[in-house]
């Protein structure tokens, strides 16, 4: 009971802020062409559900957002473990991607259109690469401050390297991993966002930029909130992810 | 063979003691309790030596362990004691002289260590902590089986599911003796696994892997900073110096053996002043007598 009192604590602010606002907006204070209330956001979603753009918007933006994850995380993966195991790998490599991460790869989105254009390439290819360095860093991090003793530890009592790198390494960089995760997710909204409203024919991004040439500014409103949620959703995806594989460390312990 | 001081004292005559014991007329150097004998490694160094770069560690160390016997490595800190340990496991590589084991290549699984911390992995249950050391994990039920009995007896039986970190310092040090027994190791190295524990839990654990190693009759190489638990639990303690061994002493007492007893108290002046008459050069702070003695008995 006090349990979900306490969880219901977090919520007053924001039901708050929304009541107000509604008042507001009712009362006339705030014009709707500068923020519509509330109701009148939940209207255009239901306009725009029933009518199926919202929803083939959001599949579209979704689709970029995970494949451009799906490729920048699985390079910065790839070269976070081969850098951690490797020295040689990592003299190779590292400076040349430290190079690049200095590079804001928003900075990039003139030059990716005059080579994609507006294609999908081209937004997957921002995801991609903003992506990619935080989940480099921090498995590289990881895998190098796996404790030396426990993989001492594990070739003395024969295992092998196969047996090493997944019941040793990889399970003692993953703290670290999930950091670099939860981390690239919201850069993969961030960069998904800006390069929709620059550059696209579909997706949340472009339906708010649409919306705002024929002043709809519900449908703004709606895509930002939309954006929320789903950046919301991710997170709470990533956590769930966290706390189902680090259930041994001390800190989920306790919940 | 080495050079050794072996006191080869007959415990005939003692009396009841010796009646009631066993093991109390074996003497260091010969295959002991028949039903065992064939279960211990023997380790056998010829003019060992390993340094680190430049720096000697250790210096044409010969030594023969026979089959099943407890052997105890104490030394000051850093005079390479690990190193020792280490070099006979085949952890480290000899620069020069060669190391043998039960007449083999060293051979990772009949011979087992314990270090100093638990070394547990922390993501994996207790259990699977203690089936990491199965030498043949091809069959999965049959490793947990193993894996449970080797937890039962060292008495955690009933804490195979939680995770490490639930469980005491003590009580962690049990499950790695459980994963370096699990295998039945012919050879067990132990590096001061003791070390971190509180008095009592030390005694306790003392006592468990003597009992064990009464059982299972593995050749046993213990380093220990610790001379009364050196002088506790060994056929045998050899004194390290300066990267050789400076003493070898024959413990030669009934067990299980009575704490304060005035043979062991006899032999324990023995170590400790060879330990302080090489310790006591003048200038050499880290040496100080009074420090060494603290950490003697730490
Ligand atoms: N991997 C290594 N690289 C370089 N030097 C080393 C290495 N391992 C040990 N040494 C050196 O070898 C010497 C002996 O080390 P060792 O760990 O064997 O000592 P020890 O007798 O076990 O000491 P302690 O009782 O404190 O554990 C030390 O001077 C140490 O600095
Ligand atoms: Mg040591």
């Amino acid at each position: 009971m006090r349990f979900d009192a306490k969880n219901l604590l977090a919520f007053v602010i924001p039901v708050g802020l929304i009541v107000v606002w509604q008042g507001l907006s009712l009362l006339g204070e705030v014009p709707p062409e500068v923020l519509p209330a509330p109701t009148d956001v939940v209207a255009a979603g239901w306009r725009l559900g029933a009518s199926g753009e919202l929803w083939s918007n959001i599949a579209i933006s979704a689709w970029r957002a995970g494949v451009g994850f799906l490729i920048g995380g699985g390079i910065g993966f790839a070269f976070g473990l081969a850098n951690g195991l490797s020295k040689l790998s990592e003299r190779l490599t590292d400076p040349t991607l430290q190079m690049i991460r200095t590079i804001p790869h928003l900075a990039m989105i003139p030059l990716v259109i005059l080579w994609f254009g507006i294609d999908e390439t081209a937004k997957i290819f921002l995801v991609a690469l903003g992506v990619s360095f935080p989940i480099y860093l921090n498995t590289l991090h990881g895998v190098r401050t796996v404790d030396a003793q426990l993989v001492e530890m594990g070739r003395a009592y024969g295992m092998t390297s196969r047996e090493l790198f997944f019941r040793v390494v990889l399970l003692g960089a993953l703290p670290s991993i999930f950091v670099g995760l939860r981390y690239a997710l919201g850069i993969m909204w961030l960069t998904l966002i800006v390069a929709e409203t620059i550059s696209a024919s579909s997706g949340l991004g472009y339906m708010a930029m649409n919306a705002r040439e024929f002043m709809l500014v519900d449908v703004v409103v709606l895509s930002i909130v939309i954006y929320a949620l789903l950046g919301k959703l991710a997170d709470s995806v990533a956590r769930w992810l966290e706390r189902a594989t680090l259930s041994w460390h001390p800190a989920y312990l306790a919940r | 063979m080495t050079a050794r001081t072996l006191s080869s004292r007959s415990f005939a005559s003692r009396g009841l003691a010796a009646a009631f014991s066993p093991i109390s007329d074996r003497r260091s150097g010969e295959p002991t309790r028949l039903s065992v004998a064939g279960r211990g490694a023997t380790v056998t160094l010829r003019g060992l030596s390993k340094a680190f770069g430049s720096k000697p560690v250790l210096k044409g160390v010969d030594l023969h362990i026979p089959a099943g016997q407890f052997v105890a490595v104490v030394g000051k800190s850093g005079c390479g004691k690990s190193t020792l340990l280490r070099t006979i496991l085949g952890l480290e590589a000899p620069t020069s002289g060669d190391v043998r084991v039960a007449d083999a290549a060293p051979n990772v699984r009949s011979a087992r260590i314990m270090f100093q911390e638990p070394r547990l992995l922390p993501w994996a249950r207790v259990l699977d902590n203690v089936v990491v050391g199965v030498g043949d994990r091809s069959d999965k039920a049959a490793a947990r089986a193993a894996a449970q009995a080797a937890l039962a007896e060292v008495g955690l039986a009933d804490r195979a599911g939680e995770w490490p970190s639930a469980l005491s310092g003590g009580q962690k040090q049990r499950v790695a003796l459980a994963r370096a027994l699990v295998s039945h190791p012919r050879l067990l190295a132990l590096d001061e696994p003791l070390g971190a524990l509180d008095a009592l839990t030390r005694i306790e654990m003392q006592t468990l892997v003597e009992r064990i190693w009464r059982e299972q009759g593995f050749t046993a190489v213990l380093v220990t900073h610790d001379v009364s638990e050196a002088l506790a639990l060994a056929d045998r303690v050899v004194l390290v110096e300066d990267g050789a061994i400076a003493l070898d002493l024959a413990v030669d007492l009934p067990r299980p053996r009575r704490r304060g007893s005035p043979e062991l108290a006899r032999l324990e002046g023995i170590i400790l002043d060879q330990l302080f008459n090489a310790g006591a050069r003048p200038g050499d702070a880290e040496d100080a007598p009074e420090r060494a003695r603290q950490e003697v008995y730490a």
